[in-house]
C-alpha cells in the first residue's frame, strides 16, 4: 500500500541520551587483565622478586612439625617440607603461563593455518584436514594428553606442545568455518575477479577476518591450556622436576589427613589457579562479545 | 430514536467499553506511542472491524484489549471495561480467569501460533481442562465436536494429529476451534486471514461470522485489509498512527466515508473488474514514527488533499450526519477544500504531498 | 565412517605407542639394552616372541586388531601374574561406567530446574547469580572441584565418606560415588543448564507460546508443557557430546577418591608404561565416544515430530 519514499518524520536521528547496544569491554575485563599481567610479571621476575626460597625448608630445630599455617613469615604457610608455599605458588606460575602461552600459540598457528587452507581450498585438501581435525577430536583430550606423556619425555618444550597438538583441531575447526563464511563474500571474489592470486587472497582479505574470532579464542584456549596442565601436573604427568600448581595441589591433597589439618597447601595453589584461569575466561569472554563471534565452542 | 429506545440503551451495557486507551512502549529510541488515545465500544453479539496499515497499532490495540502485553517497559493508561469491570492493569493472575474462558484470541500464523510438538487434541483440550475442569473423555469428545463445527473434515483422525499434518486453512480453523473451546463471549482475531489463500480466506471469515451468530459471541476482527471487513463487520473503526481516525457502522463508512485515508484504503483494494494490469492505486510514504509523532495530524504528510492546518493541529474526533459515525479530519470527504484538491488531481495535477514540498 | 574413524584412531594410538615408545624397554627394564649378557638375550627373544615384537609393524596392528574385536587385548606388560587386559579392565569399567552415569543423572536432574527458574526470571537478580555461578564452575579445574568439594563435604561436614572401597557392599559404594558424581556432574550441570536457558528463553519468544498465555495457561504450566520440550533439542545433544568430556573428567575424580576405574588404570599404566593396557584403555574410550556420538544423532531423529515428514 505505500511505495518506498522516505518520510521526514521518520529519519532515525538518535535521540540524545540514547542508549547504543553496550559494546565497551567493561570494568571486569581490565581488572582481570590487571590481575594476568601480574602473573607474567611474577612468572617472568620471580628469581629476582624478594621472595623466599621455593626450595628451601624452612625448619627450624626444635619445632613442633615441619608445616605451619600461613603466618607474616610465610604468607601463605609452609608445607610438609617446610617449604615455603607462597614462593613455591609464584614459582608454579612461571611452568603454568609457559605451556599455556605456547600451547595455544602452536595451536592457533597450526591449526589456524590448517583450517584456513581447508576452508578456502575445499575439495579433497578439506576432507583429508576435517577428517584429521576428527580423528583428533575423537579422544577425550586428556586421555590423548596423558596417553602422549606417556610416550614423550616431560620436557617443558614436550608438554607445550602436546597440548599444542590438542588445540589443533578446536582452533583448525573453527577457522576453517569462518573462512567458509568469507569466501563466499563479496569481497573475496572482487578480489578474484581483479586477477588476485589465492595466496594474496588468503593472506590480504581472509586472514584478518578470521583472525578477530580466532584472537578472540587465543584467551579462552589459554585457559584451557592452563586447566590441561594442572590436571596433568596433577596426576603427575606434567614437567618433570618442576614446581607446578596441580603438582603443589597433589602434595597438599594426597592423603585426607593432609587436606584435613593443613589445608593451606592445597588450597592457596588452588586459588591463584582458579583466579588466573577465571581472568582469562572472563577477558576471553568479553572479548568474544565486543567482537560478536558467535559459535566458539573448544 | 424513540425514548423507549434511549431508555433501553441506557440500561443495557456493552461488553467492552474503552475510554481514551493508551499504550505506550519505553524502548532504547524513547516512548513509543503505539496507542494514543482510542476510544470504543462492543455490543454484545457484534462484530467490530479495526482496519489500519503495520505500524497503525492495531494489533497492539487487540492485544491491550485483552491484556496480553509484556508488563515490563508497557505504559498503558486510560479504561477497558470488560462486562462493566475494569480489567485494564489486572494482574496476569485475574487476567488469566478470563484468558481463554470470556475472551480469547485467533492469531495470524497459524503454522506458528501452535505447538508444533503437541497434538491438536492435547491444544484444545487444554482450557477444556483448566477452565472448565473436564475430564480427559470429556474433553476429548468435546474437542471432537468443535473439531466439526469449525469444520474440519476427519475431526476424531485430527485429534491425534500434529499441527504440521494439517494444512494452512485447517491449521486456523483449530485455532478458532481452540479459541471457542470455552464459549468465550469476545473473540479476538487478529489478522485471522492474511496467511491463507484467497479462496480459503472467505470461508474462514464465513465461520468466524456462523460462530458468531450460534454463540452470541463478540468479535473484534483486526486487519489490514478492508475487504475482509466489507462483508463481515457491523462496525468499523479504521486506526492510523496509533490513532483512531475513522468509525462508523459498516454501511455508512462505506457509503459515507469522511476521512480520506479511509478513502485511499478503498482505492487501493484491487478489484476484480477492473481490466488486468491495472496499477495498484498505493499511498506514497511510509508510516508515521511512533516515537516522535507529527504534530498535526499524523496522515498529512501522506494525504493528498493536505493542507497547512493539517500540519500544525491535529483534527478532534468529529460527529458526522449519522450520531454513530466520528472521524478526525481537517477537510473530510465532501468538503468544498477537498472537492477543491479533487478537481485539481482529476485534471492531471500530480498528487504531491506535503513533506514533499 | 564411524568404522573408518575408528580404523584411523586404532592405528595412530598402536602406530605412536610403537613407533614412539620402546616396548621392549616397558617390557624387561634395563635387560632389554644388556645384549651381552646371554641369560638377557634369552629373556629378550622370549620377550620379542611373547609380544610378536620382531614382525613388522602392519602384521602386528593387524594381530592386535583382530584381538581386540575378539575381545582379546593381550597381556599386561607389567610382572607376570598379573591377570590380562581383558580381564582387568572387565572389573574396572563397569565403575568407571556407574560414575558418568551418576555424573551425567545428576548433572540433568539438576540443570533442568535450574534452566527453568533462571529462564522464567531472566536478568533479574537469580538469574544473573546463577550466570556467575556457571561461569566460575566452569572455570574451576576438575581436581581443584574434586578437592574443594572432598574437603567440605566429606572432611569439614563428614556428610560423604571420603574414598571408595572397592569391598564395601553395593548400596555403600553406590553412596560413596555420589560426592565424586557431584564434582563430575556439576561442571556439566552448569554448561547443560546455560544452553538450555538460553533455547527456553528464546522459546518463549515464540507465538505459540502467547497463544497459550491467551488461553489462560499459568506461567508454570507454559514453562513444563509448552516451552520445555522444543527446546531440549540442543540440549540432548549436548548431553550426548559432553560424556565424551566427562570421560577426561574421571580420570582426575577416580584418583582423587581412590575409585579403581579405567581412568585411574590409566593413569597407573601410563606411569608403568604398559602399553597393552593403555592402548586398550584409549581404544575403548574412544570408541565409545565415536559411538555415543552416533546414537546422538539417532535419537534426535527419533524425537522431532517435524522431522518425519
Amino acid at each position: 500500500m505505500s511505495t518506498e519514499a522516505p518520510t521526514t518524520s521518520e529519519a532515525a536521528a538518535p535521540a540524545p541520551g540514547e542508549a547504543a547496544i553496550k559494546k565497551t569491554l567493561g570494568i571486569g575485563f581490565w581488572i582481570c587483565i590487571g590481575w594476568l599481567l601480574v602473573m607474567v610479571f611474577v612468572a617472568v621476575f620471580a628469581t629476582r622478586l624478594p621472595i623466599p626460597d621455593p626450595k628451601f625448608n624452612f625448619i627450624k630445630p626444635g619445632q613442633a612439625g615441619p608445616s605451619k599455617g600461613p603466618s607474616a613469615a610465610h604468607w601463605f604457610g609452609t608445607d610438609k617440607d617446610a617449604r615455603d608455599v607462597f614462593a613455591r605458588t609464584m614459582y608454579g606460575a612461571r611452568v603454568s603461563l609457559t605451556v599455556g602461552f605456547i600451547a595455544i600459540a602452536f595451536g592457533m598457528f597450526v591449526g589456524g593455518t590448517l583450517g584456513i587452507l581447508a576452508g578456502f581450498f575445499r575439495g579433497w585438501i578439506d576432507r583429508i584436514f576435517s577428517f584429521m581435525f576428527l580423528v583428533l577430536l575423537s579422544f577425550p583430550s586428556l586421555v590423548l594428553a596423558i596417553m602422549l606423556t606417556a610416550l614423550l619425555d616431560r620436557k617443558l618444550f614436550t608438554i607445550s606442545m602436546i597440548l599444542g597438538v590438542l588445540a589443533v583441531a578446536p582452533v583448525g575447526r573453527l577457522a576453517r568455518a569462518t573462512t567458509m563464511q568469507y569466501a563466499d563474500r563479496e569481497f573475496v571474489i572482487a578480489a578474484r575477479s581483479l586477477g588476485a592470486k589465492n595466496k594474496r587472497i588468503i593472506v590480504r582479505e581472509l586472514l584478518p577476518n578470521v583472525a578477530i574470532p580466532m584472537s578472540a579464542l587465543a584467551l579462552l584456549g589459554m585457559a584451557v591450556a592452563i586447566v590441561a596442565e594442572g590436571g596433568l601436573a596433577f596426576l603427575g604427568l606434567s614437567v618433570e622436576r618442576s614446581i607446578t600448581w596441580g603438582g603443589m595441589i597433589q602434595l597438599g591433597s594426597d592423603s585426607s589427613k593432609t587436606l584435613q589439618n593443613q589445608p593451606w597447601i592445597a588450597f592457596f595453589p588452588i586459588g591463584v589457579l582458579f583466579l588466573t584461569v577465571f581472568a582469562l575466561n572472563f577477558a576471553g569472554d568479553r572479548v568474544r562479545t565486543y567482537f560478536d563471534v558467535k559459535e566458539i565452542s573448544l | 430514536m424513540s425514548e423507549l429506545q434511549t431508555e433501553l440503551r441506557q440500561e443495557h451495557q456493552p461488553l467492552l467499553e474503552v475510554t481514551d486507551l493508551r499504550t505506550h512502549f519505553r524502548t532504547e529510541r524513547g516512548l513509543v506511542r503505539a496507542v494514543d488515545g482510542v476510544s470504543l465500544t462492543l455490543e454484545r453479539g457484534k462484530c467490530l472491524g479495526i482496519v489500519g496499515e503495520s505500524g497503525s497499532g492495531k494489533t497492539v490495540l487487540s492485544r491491550s484489549l485483552m491484556g496480553l502485553l509484556p508488563s515490563s517497559n508497557t505504559v498503558t493508561s486510560g479504561s477497558v471495561k470488560f462486562e462493566g469491570k475494569e480489567i485494564l492493569g489486572l494482574p496476569s493472575k485475574q487476567m488469566r480467569r478470563l484468558w481463554g474462558r470470556e475472551m480469547s484470541m485467533v492469531f495470524q500464523n497459524p503454522m506458528t501460533s501452535l505447538n508444533p510438538l503437541m497434538k491438536i487434541g492435547q491444544q484444545i483440550a487444554e482450557p477444556l481442562n483448566l477452565h472448565l475442569d473436564m475430564s480427559r473423555a470429556d474433553a476429548r469428545a468435546t474437542a471432537e465436536r468443535l473439531l466439526r463445527d469449525v469444520r474440519i473434515p476427519e475431526a476424531a483422525r485430527r485429534l491425534d494429529q500434529y499441527p504440521h499434518e494439517l494444512s494452512g486453512g485447517m491449521r486456523q480453523r483449530a485455532m478458532i476451534a481452540i479459541a471457542l473451546a470455552c464459549g468465550p463471549t469476545l473473540l479476538f482475531a487478529d489478522e485471522p486471514t492474511t496467511a491463507l489463500d484467497v479462496t480459503v480466506q472467505a470461508q474462514i471469515l464465513q465461520l468466524i461470522g456462523e460462530q458468531r451468530r450460534d454463540r452470541n459471541m463478540s468479535v473484534v476482527l483486526v486487519t489490514h485489509d478492508l475487504g475482509v471487513v466489507a462483508g463481515h463487520t457491523d462496525e468499523i473503526a479504521v486506526m492510523y498512527g496509533g490513532k483512531l481516525v475513522e468509525k462508523a457502522p459498516t454501511s455508512v463508512l462505506f457509503a459515507h466515508m469522511k476521512m480520506p485515508y479511509t478513502m485511499s484504503l478503498m482505492r487501493s483494494i484491487p478489484k476484480l473488474e477492473d481490466p488486468s494490469h491495472t496499477r495498484l492505486a498505493t499511498i506514497p510514504g511510509r508510516p508515521p514514527d511512533l516515537v516522535h509523532p507529527p504534530k498535526g495530524c499524523r496522515f498529512a504528510p501522506r494525504c493528498a488533499y493536505a493542507r497547512d492546518k493539517c500540519l500544525t493541529e491535529e483534527p478532534p474526533l468529529r460527529q458526522a450526519e449519522d450520531p454513530n459515525h466520528s472521524y478526525a479530519c481537517w477537510y473530510p470527504v465532501g468538503s468544498p477544500e477537498f472537492n477543491q484538491r479533487e478537481a485539481e488531481l482529476n485534471n492531471g495535477a500530480v498528487p504531491v504531498t506535503l513533506e514533499a514540498r | 565412517m564411524a568404522i573408518t574413524l575408528l580404523f584411523a584412531v586404532s592405528a595412530l594410538t598402536f602406530g605412536a605407542m610403537n613407533v614412539l615408545g620402546d616396548p621392549l624397554f616397558n617390557i624387561l627394564g634395563p635387560i632389554a639394552r644388556d645384549t651381552s649378557n646371554p641369560k638377557s638375550v634369552k629373556l629378550i627373544e622370549k620377550a620379542k616372541n611373547d609380544y610378536n615384537l620382531d614382525k613388522p609393524l602392519p602384521i602386528r596392528y593387524g594381530l592386535w586388531v583382530s584381538g581386540f574385536v575378539r575381545g582379546d587385548m593381550g597381556v599386561q606388560f607389567s610382572t607376570d601374574g598379573q591377570p590380562p587386559v581383558t580381564e582387568l579392565l572387565k572389573e574396572r569399567i563397569p565403575r568407571t561406567v556407574t560414575l558418568l552415569i551418576l555424573g551425567q543423572l545428576i548433572a540433568v536432574l539438576v540443570s533442568i530446574p535450574w534452566a527453568l527458574i533462571s529462564a522464567s526470571r531472566a536478568d533479574k537478580f537469580v538469574d544473573r547469580l546463577s550466570t556467575a555461578t556457571t561461569f566460575m564452575l566452569v572455570a574451576l579445574p576438575g581436581f581443584a572441584l574434586a578437592i574443594i568439594l572432598k574437603y567440605v563435604f566429606a572432611i569439614r561436614l563428614g556428610w560423604f565418606p571420603l574414598t571408595y572401597r572397592a569391598l564395601d557392599p553395593l548400596q555403600t559404594r553406590l553412596f560413596q560415588m555420589l560426592l565424586p558424581g557431584f564434582v563430575i556432574g556439576l561442571p556439566a550441570a552448569a554448561i547443560y543448564q546455560r544452553l538450555l536457558r538460553t533455547d527456553l528463553i528464546t522459546t518463549l519468544q515464540e507465538d505459540f507460546i502467547l497463544m497459550a498465555r491467551s488461553k489462560g495457561v499459568s506461567k508454570s504450566r507454559i514453562l513444563f508443557k509448552h516451552a520445555l520440550r522444543p527446546s531440549m533439542f540442543s540440549f540432548i545433544t549436548v548431553v550426548g557430546l559432553t560424556t565424551g568430556a566427562l570421560i577426561g573428567g574421571s580420570i582426575v575424580v577416580e584418583t582423587v577418591f581412590r575409585i579403581p576405574g579405567i581412568g585411574s588404570t590409566l593413569v597407573e599404566a601410563v606411569l608403568r608404561h604398559d602399553f597393552p593396557v593403555v592402548l586398550a584403555i584409549v581404544m575403548i574410550v574412544a570408541t565409545a565416544f565415536v559411538l555415543i556420538n552416533l546414537l546422538i544423532d539417532v535419537v534426535y531423529t527419533i524425537i522431532d515430530p517435524r522431522v518425519h515428514r
